[in-house]
């Protein structure tokens, strides 16, 4: 049966889960694919996948790309 | 940036645990570079022994991600090779990924394609080297991102710059003459 929380109890910290997330590191997208994270720069440079920059940092992988990717070439 | 000035104590105790935490990652670049020059190095006879492989149609059967078939010709790095196949009565050639999944499984991805060889190669080389460059800046934002969490408030640019140094000099090392080359020269 569900519970209802009462008001004024403090909600539980929010946890983000990686499935949750909308773009991930090299490392972590490469992690996801199941794949090497040089075969992800390697597609990034083939321009296979898009990447982005948060105030340029290191370089970010949407989530979006992600299941392209799995939709096309990692088929 | 103070590249000129001698780095201070805190630099160097900051770079040494930065090459410690880093120092996987450096050394599959490092690695990764020498794989690229050993083929621009190598060139010729990578080109000509696919060709050839291309000739007599050997090479095991591959199928790559587009669901194209093809037969290995020569392997180039790890997990990557040059592949060959007849589209009527031309040759083509291919550069395929061999990327081993986590399932155990593995898939063939196409990188490129064409039907000169030798053009195939000097573009894989070319790719290779603006695919190191790109890597290079990741690792360097890493390491910058790293030192700001460890020693937040300093300026540390003159460590996530000698990374940068460090890193550019391995991309352009000159190729070695392959041993095969000089063979036969000196007596």
């Amino acid at each position: 049966m569900e519970t209802i929380p009462e008001q004024n109890q403090p909600s539980p910290p929010s946890t983000v889960t990686p499935a949750e997330r909308l773009a991930y590191s090299i490392q972590e997208a490469a992690d996801l694919l199941g794949i090497h994270y040089y075969t992800m720069y390697r597609l990034i440079q083939r321009q296979k996948i898009k990447t982005c920059r948060v105030l340029r940092g290191k370089l970010l992988v949407p989530r979006t790309e992600l299941v392209k990717l799995l939709q096309t070439d990692l088929r | 940036m103070k590249y000129n000035e001698r780095p201070t104590q805190l630099e160097e105790t900051a770079n040494a645990e930065a090459m410690t935490a880093f120092a996987e990652q450096t050394k599959q670049f490092n690695a990764h570079c020498k794989g690229v020059h050993h083929v621009e190095a190598n060139l010729t006879t990578l080109g000509n022994t696919a060709f050839h492989a291309a000739l007599e149609s050997s090479g095991r059967a591959i199928q790559t991600n587009d669901g194209t078939k093809w037969q290995h010709g020569v392997d180039l790095m790890e997990n990557t090779s040059i592949c060959h196949r007849r589209t009527g009565a031309d040759l083509e050639f291919g550069i395929v990924e061999c990327v081993p999944m986590k399932s155990g499984e593995a898939k063939n991805l196409l990188m490129d394609n064409t039907h000169g060889v030798r053009e195939l190669l000097k573009t894989f080389v070319r790719d290779e080297r603006q695919l190191l460059g790109i890597w290079k800046n990741d690792i360097v934002e890493e390491v910058k991102e790293h030192l700001a969490e460890k020693y937040p408030n300093q300026d540390m640019s003159i460590v996530a710059g000698s990374f940068e140094i460090k890193m550019a000099r391995a991309i352009s090392e000159k190729p070695a003459l392959a041993q095969n080359q000089s063979r036969g020269i000196r007596i």
